[in-house]
């Protein structure tokens, strides 16, 4: 109970304290919420990245095309085989309804585009994953398939595949290396900020340690404020992302639509979301509690 | 008993560049609901004292004994548990300025994680016991020099700790309102509370019937009227100081 009570205390006395000072809180929250927008631009951009590259089978190495008439037990035959080879990891049979399940879902739902044409046209495909995504083994395994009678083309996504998937490790690499440096930056505005705060209550931390307040009850209202501050700009951010991805999805489609006909652009999930305001929020703790440490010691 | 116990306390300020001794091996003990005074000229180590008492300072040698307990082999954390036993008030009050009496004597009792209710009934509590009107809604900077000390003692007292203790606690206030002071911290003695005051004024010096008197001079301890109660070190069975009067030649 005397837990609940000075909790009470520390957090009604945080948000008093934001009262005081409601534009330098402001300008804090503001500038705050740019830098997890840049943050959140940056995921926005690898999970999206992510998102095409995964519809335009980057991560399928090889797809052998079957030729017509080639029996259901011909295919399952040549997929076992496969599997049992040790540079596979994985076999998927992709029959030609599936195949078009996947085109009409590809070209974004609308059948109309692929008015007339049968699902028999379309060839039963073999997608096999190699082990490790090894362009150099997929080229190899490419070149055997191409001798069995019951194949007809073979695709091996080789260098384009690597070339993609490297592009992405860099993308992934930039938004940790953004992270760091926005986590940086959000961490400098809101210990800036909290300094302010804990010098024009010098007095009062005095007061309180004279009357016996421990650490936490000293540090807690300015944790509050760190907490309070990065969360709302965090949330704010995502706010202002979601509004500008609204505003700019037209534009890319129309510049992009035949990058984006396989996957369609997409915002960031609930969870991606959640994730970003709880950096946010863990970020103005760590700013906080590091601007009181050194002042509120002693 | 002794609620309060220096043995060989020596402390100083300064780094390698220059020292300047603070106190040097004072030895004293305070009787359980004593009134003691603590004169000295200024500089002579009286608020350095108080510091060591509240574990704001550490001495450089030395133990110090609160109701019994070495306090500076006290963790950290347990700090601020101590200081819930020892009210402190200051010449310059110390107060929150914007706050009404109220309010400053309640912040006290919100750190000890008390309800709203209660820490309401004994903040006016504390507030008549220093003769204050506790539904004045005046901002502390408003009131009186006389007030605000009274907002600072009933602060001080509203935890209920075992010792008080006062730095020039009428430093500030003229002779009329420092005698009303001084009778309301002999009344909060009588109530049972330790109080010890450390004062170079001399009205203070010359008018208050302290049962127990320190001199301080340049860090050391040159007069204890209670000398004989020094509790001696538990290594040995001699008194740490000698009886009083100490000889202000012995100052070194």
């Amino acid at each position: 109970m005397r837990q609940l009570y000075a909790m009470r205390y520390v957090t009604a006395r945080g948000l008093r304290g934001m009262a005081q000072a409601p534009l330098v809180q402001l300008l804090a929250i503001a500038t705050f919420a740019v830098c997890m927008l840049l943050l959140g631009t940056i995921m926005l951009v690898w999970s999206n990245a992510r998102s095409i590259a995964d519809h335009w089978g980057v991560d399928v190495p090889v797809t052998a095309y079957l030729a017509e008439g080639t029996s259901e037990a011909a295919t399952a035959d040549l997929a076992a085989r496969l599997s049992e080879l040790p540079q596979v990891e994985q076999v998927e049979i992709v029959t030609p309804a599936q195949a078009q399940a996947r085109l009409v879902d590809g070209l974004g739902g609308d059948e109309r585009l692929l008015e007339g044409i049968e699902a028999e046209l379309l060839p039963t495909s073999l997608e096999i994953h190699v082990r490790g995504g090894d362009v150099a083994l997929a080229d190899t395994l490419a070149s055997e398939l191409r001798a069995e009678p019951d194949v007809e083309d073979v695709v091996a996504a080789g260098q384009w595949a690597a070339r993609a998937q490297s592009l992405l490790e860099t993308l992934r690499r930039i938004a940790i290396g953004a992270a760091a440096l926005v986590g940086f930056a959000c961490l400098t505005i809101v210990w800036s900020t909290i300094r302010l705060a804990v010098y024009a209550r010098r007095a009062e931390i005095q007061i309180l340690r004279l009357v016996g307040g421990t650490a936490s009850f000293v540090h807690g209202p300015f944790v509050v404020e760190g907490l309070v501050q990065g969360t709302l700009g965090a949330a704010a951010a995502v706010t202002m992302l979601y509004f500008g991805f609204d505003a700019v999805r037209p534009l890319l489609t129309d510049a992009f639509a035949l990058a984006f006909a396989a996957g369609g652009l997409r915002f960031l999930s609930p969870i991606e979301c959640a994730a970003l305001v709880g950096f946010g929020a863990a970020l103005g703790v760590l700013g906080s509690r590091a601007a009181v440490a050194r002042y509120v010691e002693g | 008993m002794a609620i309060l116990e220096f043995a060989g306390v020596t402390m100083s300020y300064g780094n390698r560049g220059g020292r300047v001794t603070a106190l040097d091996e004072v030895s004293f003990a305070v009787a359980e609901g004593a009134f003691a005074l603590l004169t000295g000229p200024s500089g002579a180590g009286k608020s350095t004292l108080l510091k060591l008492v509240l574990a704001s300072e550490r001495p450089d040698r030395g133990t110090i004994r609160v109701a019994g307990r070495d306090i500076h082999r006290l963790r950290k954390s347990s700090i601020p548990y101590l200081r819930r036993n020892v009210g402190a008030v200051f010449q310059d009050f110390k107060l929150l300025p914007d706050a009404s009496p109220r309010e400053n004597v309640a912040l006290a009792l919100q750190v000890l994680g008390i309800g709203p209710a209660e820490v309401e009934q004994r903040a006016r509590k504390s507030l008549l016991e220093v003769e204050l009107d506790p539904d004045t809604r005046r901002p502390a900077r408003c009131l009186s020099g006389g007030e605000q000390q009274r907002v600072a003692i009933a602060r001080a007292l509203a935890g209920d700790p075992a010792i008080l203790l006062a730095d020039e606690p009428t430093g500030n206030l003229d002779p009329r309102l420092s005698r009303e002071i001084l009778e309301l911290l002999q009344r909060v003695c009588a109530r049972g509370t330790t109080v010890m005051i450390a004062t170079h004024d001399p009205l203070v010096i010359d008018h208050v019937a302290a049962s127990h008197r320190l001199e301080l001079a340049r860090g050391r301890l040159v007069a204890d009227s209670d000398a004989v109660a020094v509790v001696a070190e538990p290594e040995t069975s001699e008194p740490l100081l000698p009886l009083q009067p100490i000889a202000v030649g012995a100052v070194a």
